[in-house]
């Protein structure tokens, strides 16, 4: 088939990395880091018994969106309500899991089990879970500025951390945020618009 | 005998179907399935239906009536948009939003209603041969639905805090600002445009079009996936699919007789169908495009509240036509979940104080007249959609991104933060060229979403570039017609609904005309 999208000039790594692509919501970002990473994907956490806590994620799921959480969103000293013991945004992620397809669900999880391990000798290539706090900030700033994968799967992880603190209605108080309104205002319904006359 | 539907619509959902088809199998006949029941599908349907053919409406998402919204973005992304609104390009660096559910994006649109550009219709005529879209042509057309769907243009009350202060800048610069046409009845001005409308004030297809094929007879189906059209000696002969319930399980199959079949499961869909039926020439799937866009947020002095009053309230169309950039800057609300999603503040400390001071956020969408460079394939188990930001297009996206930071700085703006994956921010005008200077058109660089994909069966005289003939049909195929965005030759640079509500209307005429297709 012909290409009538050739898109920008880019590297012959990342062009090698194309036919990798599948579908779902991290896509190239996930499967190019398992190309790039020393794991591989058939070390995933298949068959490993989920923490009660969690009804999808697995523990080391946990581990890894814990420290984001706690990197990401350090809203008590802000005065706001914490990110995790007044706002349950691990279970909130976990519900959010619940909803994903199985293929969703799984590239996710392919994309944190890397994230935990992708190798980066600044960090002795310890684990993103170990690292201690400002270490753990600056291995996500490194990520945000590093190639394209490591970019995606950066703003992907964000993205689902942040959404599940700030989309729980206790956060929104503080934020002057009304959220749903027309039951609180009493908004009547119009119904449907009356057919039209031929 | 017609009958108002004054509240909701009788669907036939996967549950019914449960009950019904026991055996697993479900069979009907019809004069014509419309395939989708979004912008395109549920206006041909009426159409047909009021004259008097037997139609059905097959639609691959749930039905969720109005009252059961939620108003919250995160979860109305799970239950009514595609791919629980991750849909995104092959690169993945592309959020594809589009709604799935009975109304398809009509239900989850900004009610924001442009007439198809004249500009645009000299292309078509001049490129595609497509002699009668012209403004007389179309101009019933456009009052037809303008009319049956309330459009009128925003009132000073829908023009909310963020498009007061940012119409204030656009002055300021003497660029032209108008008010949006918007398909809205008595807006209740709760900004909650993208989950769904809980009080029906927006005019989509779940309130109007819809309800009113079914008062003519028309039966609506939802959670059915059609996977497949069925031909024989050349003749469409129906369609065969499958009925899926919201956990994804299958209830029954099924199949429809039916000697025309309508495709308006929107620019995704409707060349995943024809390819895996294999029809239609080498031109089904290509030419799409999506209308790319930045969210271009800013903090401002003073509180903005950007999710008070209606979404979206006015536009800048200093820039639309081509020799003049090619773009329109669009002045829209948001919520708390969206702001997590558009910008990059920063990490920890700045982020949350980004988040903290929400309110203080005004931002406003970019969209440009992009090529039609991308292309959407189905692989055999599942559909691709490659495109990425061209090198045609990537100057006129930061032609656009310049000109919406200018328009916040002139606004009052302290900070504008740039839609892209590293941290990149603007304070101060003489800072604009180095800041985007520094983007670079490479995959995960720039935060981009498109509300807008269209163009993947492309209308058009000649077969060796398009797909879709001049009344709708597709070429080489006497009752296969195509009545979404899929049609249009080229990108609109605007909104696109009305223009596909014209056009589905349109075809649904070049149907009837044909005796054939007559009752």
């Amino acid at each position: 088939m012909h290409n009538n999208n050739p898109g920008p000039d880019e590297p012959g790594w990342m062009s090698g990395l194309a036919p990798l692509s599948r579908r779902g919501f991290l896509r190239t970002a996930l499967l190019g880091a398992a190309a790039l990473s020393t794991g591989c994907a058939s070390l995933m956490r298949r068959g490993q018994v989920a923490p009660p806590r969690y009804q999808h994620l697995s523990e080391d799921d946990a581990l890894v969106l814990q420290q984001l959480v706690r990197v990401l969103l350090p809203t008590a000293e802000h005065g706001l309500p914490s990110s995790y013991s007044d706002v349950p945004t691990l279970q909130n992620i976990d519900g959010m899991v619940g909803q994903m397809s199985d293929q969703t669900r799984e590239l996710l999880g392919l994309g944190l089990w890397l994230f935990e391990r992708r190798p980066m000798a600044s960090f002795q290539f310890s684990r993103f879970s170990r690292l201690d706090e400002p270490q753990a900030l600056r291995y996500v700033q490194a990520m945000q500025t590093g190639n394209f994968v490591e970019r995606g799967l950066m703003s992907t992880l964000k993205t689902l951390v942040c959404v599940n603190y700030w989309r729980d209605a206790r956060t929104w108080p503080a934020l002057d945020y009304h959220g749903p309104v027309t039951e609180l205002w009493g908004v009547r319904r119009l119904g449907n618009a009356p057919l039209p006359q031929a | 005998m017609t009958i108002q539907i004054n509240q909701g619509l009788p669907v036939v959902q996967a549950s019914d179907v449960r009950q019904a088809a026991p055996g697993g199998q479900l069979s009907l006949r019809a004069d014509v399935v419309v395939v989708g029941s979004g912008a395109g599908g549920a206006v041909a349907a009426y159409e047909l239906a009021r004259q008097g053919l037997d139609v059905i409406v097959l639609e691959a998402g749930p039905y969720i009536p109005s009252t059961a919204f939620t108003e919250d973005f995160a979860d109305s992304l799970e239950t009514l948009y595609e791919e629980h609104g991750s849909q995104t390009n092959k690169d993945g660096d592309l959020l594809i939003l589009q709604g799935r559910c009975v109304g398809g994006s009509t239900v989850v649109n900004g009610c924001v209603a442009f007439r198809t550009p004249d500009f645009i219709l000299d292309e078509w005529r001049r490129d595609f041969g497509l002699n009668d879209m012209t403004p007389d042509v179309l101009t019933p057309y456009f009052e037809r639905v303008e009319k049956h769907l309330s459009i009128s243009t925003n009132g000073p009350h829908e023009i909310a805090r963020h498009s007061q202060v940012i119409k204030a800048g656009a002055e300021k610069l003497g660029w032209s600002a108008k008010p949006f046409q918007r398909n809205v009845k008595q807006c209740a001005l709760t900004g909650h445009c993208l989950s769904g409308c809980k009080t029906d004030r927006k005019q989509s297809m779940l309130v109007t079009y819809l309800p009113w094929a079914a008062a003519h007879g028309a039966r609506i189906h939802s959670d059915t996936r059609v996977t497949r059209l069925l031909s024989k000696n050349a003749r469409v002969t129906g369609i065969e699919g499958e009925v899926v319930d919201r956990h994804g399980e299958k209830v029954a199959d099924i199949r429809v007789e039916a000697p025309r079949v309508v495709l308006a499961a929107g620019a995704v869909q409707t060349p995943v169908l024809l390819q895996r039926s294999e029809l239609g020439n080498d031109q089904v799937g290509r030419n799409f495009a999506c209308h790319p866009s930045f969210y271009v947020g800013a903090r401002y002095p003073q509180p903005i509240h950007p999710w008070r009053g209606a979404l979206l309230g006015m536009y800048v169309d200093q820039f639309m036509r081509p020799e003049d950039g090619g773009f329109v800057l669009e002045v829209g609300g948001l919520g708390v979940a969206e702001m997590c999603m558009i910008s990059e503040p920063g990490t920890g400390q700045p982020y949350v104080e980004f988040m903290e001071n929400a309110r203080y956020n005004a931002g406003i969408v970019t969209l440009i007249h992009d090529h039609n460079v991308g292309e959407v394939r189905w692989r055999g188990d599942h559909k691709t959609i490659d495109y990425r930001l061209s090198k045609k297009d990537f100057p006129a996206m930061m032609l656009s991104l310049k000109a919406a930071i200018r328009l916040h700085l002139a606004s009052g703006a302290e900070e504008v933060f740039l839609p892209t994956t590293e941290r990149l921010a603007v304070r101060d005008a003489a800072e604009i060229d180095a800041a985007v200077g520094r983007i670079a058109n490479q995959p995960h660089a720039l935060r981009m979403v498109s509300y807008h994909p269209q163009g993947s069966c492309r209308m058009g005289a000649d077969p060796a570039n398009s797909a879709v003939d001049a009344s709708g049909r597709l070429h080489g195929t006497e009752d296969v017609y195509v009545a979404d965005a899929s049609l249009l030759p080229t990108s609109l640079i605007v909104n696109p609904q009305v223009t596909v509500y014209a056009l589905a209307n349109y075809v649904a005429d070049r149907m009837l005309e044909n005796p054939r297709n007559r009752p």
